[in-house]
């Protein structure tokens, strides 16, 4: 400014602006306030354009959401697959066709629901991993093949189908990919298919709400034990006989045989005689063998003796079986040539199914297919087929949502021609499968023509059926199951189409948008010299117009040609010609292009951070441990700032700068010790969120944090006010009453919300819920009625000390006044800076009602941290280089994972909807999740702004186009890290960890992006209007 | 660290220049062999570091002392007097100098002893400590591992800074400078930044699913440091005299 310290060019210019202005000033009597006609009129005139201006850039900004919007849903559409799940169940008296025709009346589960049981009991064996070739004798055709470990070692299963075809059968089971277990129990249970969103009314839990056969098993008074993998009582809490059911971990992939000797230790003795009583579904879930594969591969030794030690089980259990029940012997996917699984290759989803009866029940259509198929490639069956086949077989109702089709083998009878029996159950199968699609079709639109053409199909079978009674010949109930069989496959191919395949083009264009809108951007933020608010006309225009040719282009195409999807064609165009309107104005205005590649250190470390973040994102570990990345980064750029504050030339710089750095470090490490794991961190990490790592509430004494925070932070922040002489007028109110006042009502909230959750004052408990639900409105009130119009309203944060002499400091300003006395300007130096910054501590406010205790504390790290690199920023002399919007956006996205969030839908907290409200409400209810979800992101945008105003001259020139221009590289930050998150997870589309790993932070990173844009054009761009308003008030506007 | 460096007021100094190694037959090939000696050594004691990182780094922590000591008495000028350096006929201003015409045959190995000595307490009770709690700042464990983590700041420490000091001593405002990436480049300077530089780069493979044992801590960090900082000596020599821009 004006203390002979070295400025740079702008500010030169500025400085002697504000010298002539302040000259002029002198000879107006207040000295501050203009008075002529002259001035007021220029004035006027100058707080117009800023308007303009200001309008103009929020709009250019929209346009950039609104081309990454576009991006994102083409992205999306293609890519997060989303099936609705029904809760309906099928009733065992409510069979989907009528059947009194066949002499049968439904509706008794003794006989059989829906067509007559065969079975009164079943064993169900699965063998986790039990590919299909390793239950089949080494096929002929690879003779020169040696045996691998995993060859011959499990007879059991090929020699019974082949010597008693009547009483067993083996057949390829082939998996729906993801083959994780999880997933293919639903699919087994269920008959559905896996999407990448079920869609239903429990998003967040692992339990199945959908029909199925365990729930169906339950309804009809079943008792069923379950021994073995404890997944299935994730899947099915509640279902399983508590008394002789036995769970057992299943992450130790390390553990060969505690899981398999718990199994079978368990499960002969339930097979005796006297035991077949207490039940009447036994699930068996072998662990030993996709152990073996992950940890020594399938060719290995171990693998010979586990499959040996099957074996083994499988004959003993032949042996001991009574003649009413039916054992089920499955895998319920392959593995790989390493043993790994998850993906849909070949090996990975060809299992294998091997069914078995005392009494002679199962047939061939052929005698040739006595022997069961050589390789997998042959007469295959899917896993779903397992459900109405074990429905049938047992006489339970076919759950509501399957698709799959009963196995031929089990209902052609012993000698292979009982067509009318597998016609019948067809039939039956075809008719539910009908029921569910019709209901499907009233939520989400299917592919119109082949929905048609497979209710041709239904309507054909129906009437071939009808039309022959029960009169029919064997050859014409052997077409009539044909007809049906053509039906299920057309609506299988049908649902496989809209839930399980990827529209590639869709997510290529998706990411062609998302990259070319992220080069508009890049250039837009760091390779324009001069005040980039001027350019805001000429790059909306063409935008604009580019959006809109390519729209109508779009439109116009997709309606010329018919194979083009309409709005698919009308997105990319517009956004593609959107993009190019925008490159064409950066080619009208080329002569203030410059590099976007960094020139300074700090820039280099601003590119190396965004890239290596998002370049790990590709890999899983570094995509679970992106919270200790975010520490790591944010350390390194404290030292770097330590480093560059000693370097200063001015005494004050190196110490603020030094202080504020070593400070910086010290507060993202102590807010570091705040961790919410994730199933994967674990047992590396210890949750301390908190009280327990069991637990969703918070310890005792974790509710002294909020007090805490409401009694340091207004102090703490009130410091950086005074270091400039900025804490003034508003600012005293609003920091040392409003703020503290309600931070206090939200510490109030959370002990009254443990009170009230600990049950600690019992009787009172009504008047609690009700008492924090005002008290938490109250403090949302605050926020937005006393906060807002604070920042809104108040005068600039300054104050005028008349005298005549004055103590120095940089934050005076001082003017002489008449001849001897002079009027000294306090909070001069910031008083943009300060008078933006309120805004950061009411969404402060905001925000941290809606954290947990611990929230609250970290959160307020966070603010404070804000303000720290304010106060680095301004001493390194780097407002306008890109490295604090960008450390702004590692310290949101680091406090994301602190206010125990994680990038897994399981770690969303629904509760935070319930604080302010009893109800929820829309749209508040979402916005409050969002809020505490996104908070501190939220948070650091709102902040951005504050980087290029804090400590500016009041005068200085293009400070909207610095507002800009530091926004735009806050929002490349975040865009970046979306576009790489998209990438991989459109690249990595089959890998294992899909679900669990990449598409939660492909989400999070969508989300993320698009929440941040609007609260850095509307909160904080929009919140430079304000307080550029009000610094124009008394200064004029720059 | 920070209060003795701020309270010295930066006043116009002499710029300084970059150390030269001794130009000595012996100091002129030792000191292309001492890295080769410490990364061999390095290597060579690296599975039982792995296998138990505690004992193993802390035996190694003997030879490293033992080489870096021999090292800075045979190659590099002490501190104390015979830290100014003596004028040179360069130019000014001209970037890189030429190799060590400079007659700077000073101090015998028994003045030399007290730098050494000097060098090795401060390395070991003062950089060390140091280093270890800007380990923990950078997210080492916070409550276990912490003579895991000493001995990794040991390391770095010995192989960064020992050096330093014996070349520069205690002086508040070489260190000011040497902080601040101030000080044109040498040998002795490029070696710390490199094992600072290595260190960080080390903790990159840590969070990989790899499950190899020497993913653990902080073996990673070390041997980052120790390829970071032969890497380091080796640029730090062919740049001599250059200066670290930060704009």
């Amino acid at each position: 400014m004006d203390n002979g310290e070295p400025a740079s060019y702008y500010e030169g210019i500025a400085a002697s602006f504000s010298k002539v202005k302040a000259e002029k000033k002198q000879q107006e009597p207040q000295g501050l306030k203009p008075t002529t006609n002259d001035a007021a009129a220029a004035k006027k005139q100058s707080e117009i354009h800023f308007k303009a201006a200001h309008g103009l850039l929020v709009t250019f900004l929209s346009l950039i959401l609104v081309l990454q919007l576009l991006g994102i849903y083409l992205f999306t559409s293609g890519f997060l697959l989303t099936r609705f799940t029904f809760d309906y169940k099928s009733e065992c008296a409510v069979p989907p066709v009528d059947t009194s025709a066949r002499a049968y009346t439904a509706g008794t589960s003794k006989r059989g629901c829906w067509h007559p049981k065969t079975f009164d009991k079943a064993i169900v064996i699965l063998i986790d991993a039990l590919r299909y070739d390793f239950t089949v004798p080494l096929s002929s055709e690879g003779a020169n093949e040696k045996p691998h470990y995993f060859h011959n070692a499990f007879p059991v299963l090929y020699e019974t189908a082949f010597e008693q075809p009547r009483n067993a059968f083996l057949l390829p089971f082939i998996a729906d990919a993801p083959t994780a277990t999880m997933q293919r129990l639903k699919g087994l249970t269920t008959g559905t298919l896996p999407a990448f969103v079920d869609a239903g009314s429990n998003f967040a839990g692992t339990a199945i709400e959908e029909d199925n056969l365990i729930s169906q098993l339950k309804n009809a008074s079943k008792r069923i034990v379950h021994l073995g993998d404890d997944t299935w009582h994730a899947l099915f809490p509640g279902h399983f006989d508590p008394e002789l059911t036995r769970p057992y971990d299943s992450f130790n992939v390390w553990d060969l045989h505690t899981v398999d000797n718990g199994v079978t230790d368990h499960i002969f003795p339930l097979m005796d005689a006297f035991n077949t009583s207490k039940w009447d579904m036994m699930i068996g879930h072998y662990l030993g063998v996709d152990h073996a594969g992950h940890r020594y591969g399938p060719d290995h030794p171990a693998m010979t003796a586990k499959l040996k030690q099957m074996d083994d089980v499988i004959r003993r259990m032949i042996e001991q079986l009574d003649d009413s029940t039916l054992l089920v012997v499955m895998g319920d996917h392959g593995m790989d040539a390493k043993g790994d699984h998850g993906g849909e290759s070949d090996d990975e989803i060809q299992a294998a199914l091997w069914m078995y009866s005392k009494q002679e029940r199962f047939g061939r259509s052929s005698p040739s297919f006595n022997m069961p198929p050589a390789t997998a490639k042959d007469r295959s069956v899917a896993q779903i087929d397992l459900v109405p086949t074990l429905s049938l077989l047992l006489g339970i109702p076919i759950p509501f949502n399957n698709l799959g089709k009963p196995i031929e083998e089990a209902f052609i009878g012993t000698q292979g021609v009982d067509y009318e029996n597998l016609a019948t159950v067809n039939r039956l199968t075809s008719a539910q499968i009908h029921r569910y699609q019709q209901e499907y079709a009233s939520v989400q639109s299917m592919d119109e023509a082949a929905r048609a053409a497979s209710l041709t199909s239904f309507k054909l079978a129906n009437e071939a059926w009808d039309s022959k009674g029960t009169k029919a010949k064997s050859e014409e109930y052997a077409q009539m199951y044909g007809m049906y069989q053509t039906y299920q496959q057309e609506t299988l191919d049908i649902c496989k189409a809209m839930w399980a395949s990827f529209d590639v083009p869709r997510m290529l264009h998706g990411v062609e948008i998302l990259a070319f809108s992220l080069i508009m951007l890049a250039v837009y933020a760091r390779g324009l010299k001069g005040d980039l608010s001027e350019l805001s006309p000429v790059l909306l225009s063409r935008g604009g117009v580019g959006t809109l040719f390519g729209a109508l282009l779009g439109f116009g195409v997709s309606s010329a040609v018919p194979d083009v999807a309409k709005e698919h064609a009308i997105i990319y165009a517009a956004a593609v010609f959107g993009n190019l309107g925008i490159a064409s104005a950066l080619w009208y205005v080329r002569r203030r292009l410059v590099s976007v590649f960094p020139n300074s250190i700090w820039g280099y470390l601003s590119v190396i951070f965004t890239l290596l973040l998002s370049v790990g994102f590709a890999a899983n570990s570094f995509t679970i441990w992106e919270d200790e990345i975010l520490l790591h980064f944010l350390s390194t750029f404290g030292f770097l700032a330590v480093l560059s504050s000693l370097r200063q030339p001015k005494t004050t710089d190196r110490v603020l700068g030094v202080y504020h750095s070593l400070l910086f470090i010290i507060l993202t490490r102590l807010a570091s010790l705040s961790r919410l794991c994730r199933e994967e961190q674990m047992p590396l990490c210890k949750s301390t969120y908190y009280a327990s790592a069991t637990s969703s509430t918070s310890a005792t004494w974790q509710l002294a944090i909020p007090f805490i925070v409401a009694l340091l932070l207004p102090t703490f922040i009130r410091g950086y006010y005074e270091g400039t002489l900025s804490y003034q007028n508003s600012a005293v109110v609003w920091l040392s009453f409003g703020l503290r006042f309600g931070l206090l009502l939200s510490a109030a909230y959370w002990a009254l919300d443990a009170a009230d959750d600990g049950d600690w004052y019992p009787g009172v408990g009504g008047m609690l819920k009700t008492s924090k639900t005002i008290i938490a409105q109250l403090t949302l009130a605050i926020a937005v009625s006393a906060g807002y119009p604070t920042f809104t309203w108040a005068k600039p944060l300054l104050n005028i000390e008349e005298g005549k002499s004055h103590t120095p400091h940089p934050s005076k300003q001082i003017v002489p006044s008449g001849n001897r006395s002079s009027i000294a300007i306090l909070g001069y130096s910031n008083v943009h800076g300060s008078r933006y910054a309120l805004l950061i501590t009411v969404w402060y406010l905001a925000a941290a009602l809606l954290q947990k205790p611990m929230g609250a504390g970290t959160l307020a790290l966070c603010c404070w941290q804000i303000f720290s690199l304010l106060e680095i920023i301004a001493t390194n002399h780097l407002s306008h280089s890109s490295i604090g919007p960008v450390v702004l956006g590692l310290l949101g996205s680091f406090h994301f994972f602190k206010t125990g969030h994680q990038a897994a839908l399981s770690s969303i907290q629904w509760e935070s909807a319930f604080i302010p409200l009893h109800t929820i409400r829309y749209p508040w209810s979402p916005l409050l999740i969002v809020m505490n979800t996104f908070g501190a992101q939220i948070l650091c945008a709102v902040a951005v702004p504050a980087l290029v105003l804090w400590k500016q001259p009041p005068r200085k020139a293009g400070l909207l186009g610095d507002v800009a221009r530091a926004t735009a590289t806050h929002v490349l930050f975040y865009a970046t890290v979306n576009l790489a998150t998209t990438m991989w997870a459109g690249h990595l589309r089959r890998h294992l960890m899909l679900y669990r790993i990449f598409s939660p932070r492909f989400m999070m990173g969508a989300l993320v992006l698009v929440i941040v844009d609007v609260v850095a054009i509307f909160v904080a761009v929009g919140g430079t209007r304000m307080s550029f308003l009000s610094v124009g008030e008394v200064f004029g506007v720059a | 660290m920070a209060t003795t460096v701020l309270n010295s007021h930066p006043k116009p100094r002499a710029p300084a220049s970059p150390t030269d190694v001794l130009p000595t037959d012996t100091a002129q090939l030792y000191t292309h062999i001492h890295p080769i000696l410490v990364v061999s050594l390095y290597a060579l004691q690296f599975p039982s570091i792995v296998a138990d990182p505690v004992p193993a780094l802390a035996t190694a922590l003997v030879p490293l002392a033992i080489l870096q000591i021999v090292y800075v008495a045979i190659c590099l000028p002490p501190t104390g007097g015979t830290a100014t350096p003596v004028v040179d006929k360069k130019k000014p201003g001209s970037g890189v100098q030429e190799k060590g015409k400079k007659g700077r045959v000073k101090g015998t190995i028994i003045v030399r002893q007290i730098p050494v000595f000097l060098s090795l307490i401060i390395a070991s009770t003062i950089t060390a400590p140091l280093l270890a709690a800007i380990l923990i700042l950078f997210g080492a464990p916070l409550t276990t591992h912490h003579l895991h983590t000493l001995l990794a700041a040991a390391h770095i420490s010995f192989l960064s800074t020992l050096p330093l000091v014996y070349v520069h001593g205690v002086d508040g405002a070489a260190w000011r400078d040497i902080i601040a990436l101030l000080r044109p480049v040498d040998e002795v300077y490029g070696a710390m930044i490199g094992g600072v530089v290595g260190a960080w780069l080390g903790a990159v493979p840590i969070p990989l699913d790899w499950d190899r044992e020497w993913q653990k801590w902080p073996v990673t960090i070390v041997t980052g440091a120790y390829v970071g900082w032969a890497v380091g000596k080796m640029l730090g020599g062919l740049l001599k005299g250059r200066k670290i821009g930060f704009e």
